[in-house]
């Protein structure tokens, strides 16, 4: 058994995915209480593949650095999608189905040019391994980052989600408040991309929110039972992956989808 | 507060449960592999040294062999190696290797694993200077079968006599190739030629051709148009007819010369793509040799 673990930190690149997983499981955790709460997992969705779009401009543009131009849009993306959704002329579903659909159908075309999709097919299922040092560095500055934003705006983001009008003749900046969280949820679901893959990032952020929300009863709990969740997921799907040649980011939403299935039980026969 | 003890450990029980269900089982799994994994594994690098490794090693039984780069990389110049490739490192028992340079990050792979024996086929040839396309000349390839069935016939002295036995009939195949290249070698010789790729260099060696200009057309080369006019002026002032390229990546530049000069110019193969087939070697180089006759008469 001990010979085992020894192998798992055998390797730099099991050692930078295993920090990548303590440093990001937590932060999905946290986003995904507050993107669960506010029914925003369509939303967090739609920006999973608008990733794809991001990669293409890059290519067009001939940016080397993908990860650049996969941000920029995907801020962008986020802070239209916004926009429109204030205006609504249909329902949020609807109108985050339409640009979604419309953008990665982009990103599909531009990539898919000469028959090369295959060099990027990778970005769907993820790649754990492939993490440097320096994208850990990133998502060290995103972690802090939304500390702070958390610390001093969760529970105007509370109220928003509870009630938007009521908040905003309480004076607080609902606009604001709004359009921070979805680029902040742009930059870090565009920063694991990489490693969850586009197929699966959404399951990370919602489901150890969901879990969490089946069995606790106020935001305390909320938070630490979510991002507990996440990071066990994280830990053991890392684990189970190494040794049985399996892709990380399904293993994790394996595991994560145990725990929700565990606590629906309980939740409902409580 | 009854219930909150309750619930955190309900969540202990399941969270434990999972992790006990994931580890225990994944020991097993890791348990049962690690026990057929008493099996021998041989690493090649790349495409030409696999075929080379898989007709030294026909009826080798509990053997795994694999190739480190797909059969579609091509030649391993700027290859970087991927977690995968070092995972299978890790469990292989003989790594397989051209030499000559050709493998750039084997220094990193000797330090990471000093157990590894590294069979270096090109041990000892005669090799052309940056240059380790040795597989190009038959004659080279024949040396590099020897150095790589006595690399193995030592990492696995078991079945070393099989060894012995397989690169006595696969040799035998090589050398009807090389004769074949012998009997019009002589035609050919002196000849003035261009190369687009380095590769070349070999089989212009084999045939005692002289190499007027090479460019080195791959994966990532751009040519500038100062070049392009240096190939057509060398053309022009050795009179060269002849011109060696390789199809996936001179074909652009081989038609302008087309075009452009009196040159014909011919595609080799190199070699380095390809199945798994083991007669792929003997084949392509056939082709090869076919073509070089075209060119004797």
């Amino acid at each position: 058994m001990i010979e085992m673990l020894q192998q798992f930190f055998q390797f730099d690149f099991m050692k930078r995915a295993f920090v990548a997983i303590l440093v990001i499981t937590p932060l999905l955790g946290i986003l995904g209480t507050m993107i669960v709460h506010k029914r925003m997992a369509y939303f967090s969705d739609a920006l999973g593949h608008s990733a794809l779009t991001g990669i293409a401009i890059g290519v067009v543009l001939g940016i080397t650095d993908t990860n650049l131009s996969m941000i920029i849009f995907a801020v962008v993306f986020a802070l239209l999608l916004n926009a429109i959704n204030r205006r609504a002329l249909a329902a949020t579903d609807t109108i985050i189905s339409v640009f979604a659909s419309c953008s990665t159908a982009v990103g599909l075309a531009i990539l898919s040019m000469g028959g090369n999709f295959s060099k990027y097919s990778a970005i769907l299922v993820g790649d754990i391994l492939s993490i440097t040092a320096e994208e850990i560095g990133y998502l060290l500055v995103i972690f802090v980052v939304t500390l702070i934003f958390w610390a001093v705006a969760v529970n105007t983001l509370n109220a928003i989600s509870i009630h938007p009008t009521l908040a905003k003749s309480r004076h607080m900046n609902v606009r604001l408040i709004e359009d921070i969280f979805a680029v902040l949820i742009a930059v870090i679901v565009m920063l694991s991309i990489k490693w969850v893959g586009i197929l699966l990032i959404n399951a990370l952020l919602i489901l150890p929110a969901a879990s969490s929300r089946n069995i606790s009863e106020n935001m305390r709990e909320y938070h630490l039972y979510s991002v507990i969740f996440s990071l066990f997921s994280g830990v053991v799907g890392l684990f189970v992956s190494y040794y049985t040649n399996v892709a990380t980011g399904p293993m994790i939403v394996i595991v994560a989808s145990l725990i929700y299935f565990g606590t629906y039980l309980f939740g409902k026969n409580r | 507060m009854n219930r909150k003890m309750h619930k955190s450990c309900f969540v202990a029980i399941l969270l434990s449960a999972i992790a006990i269900v994931a580890f225990g089982s994944t020991f097993f799994y890791w348990n049962r592999q690690n026990r057929t994994e008493e099996e021998f594994t041989i690493v090649t690098s790349f495409y030409p040294m696999y075929i080379a490794a898989e007709n030294l090693t026909e009826g080798r039984e509990g053997l795994v062999l694999k190739s480190l780069s797909e059969p579609q990389t091509g030649c391993l110049h700027d290859y970087q190696l991927t977690a995968a490739d070092m995972k299978l490192l890790s469990t292989a028992d003989v790594f397989v290797v051209n030499g000559g340079g050709i493998e750039e990050f084997l220094t990193d792979v000797a330090a990471q694993y000093p157990d590894l024996v590294i069979v270096d086929a090109s041990q000892g040839l005669e090799l052309l200077e940056d240059n380790g396309h040795a597989w190009m000349s038959v004659a080279l390839h024949r040396q590099q079968l020897n150095n790589i069935a006595r690399g193995l016939a030592e990492a696995d002295p078991e079945y070393a006599d099989l060894y012995r036995e397989n690169y006595g009939i696969y040799d035998e195949k090589l050398k009807d190739l090389e004769q074949e290249q012998q009997e019009f070698a002589g035609d050919l010789a002196g000849e003035q030629i261009i190369l687009f790729h380095e590769a070349y260099a070999y089989v212009a060696r084999d045939y005692g051709m002289e190499v007027v200009y090479v460019m080195d057309l791959d994966e990532e080369r751009q040519v500038s148009a100062g070049e392009v006019a240096d190939v057509l002026r060398a053309i022009a002032e050795d009179d060269v007819k002849i011109v060696l390229a390789e199809e996936q990546y001179g074909k652009e530049m081989g038609d302008m010369v087309t075009r452009e000069s009196d040159a014909k110019v011919y595609y080799l193969d190199t070699l380095v793509r390809g199945d798994y087939d083991k007669d792929s070697y003997l084949e392509r180089m056939e082709a090869n040799i076919s073509i070089m006759r075209g060119l004797a008469k």
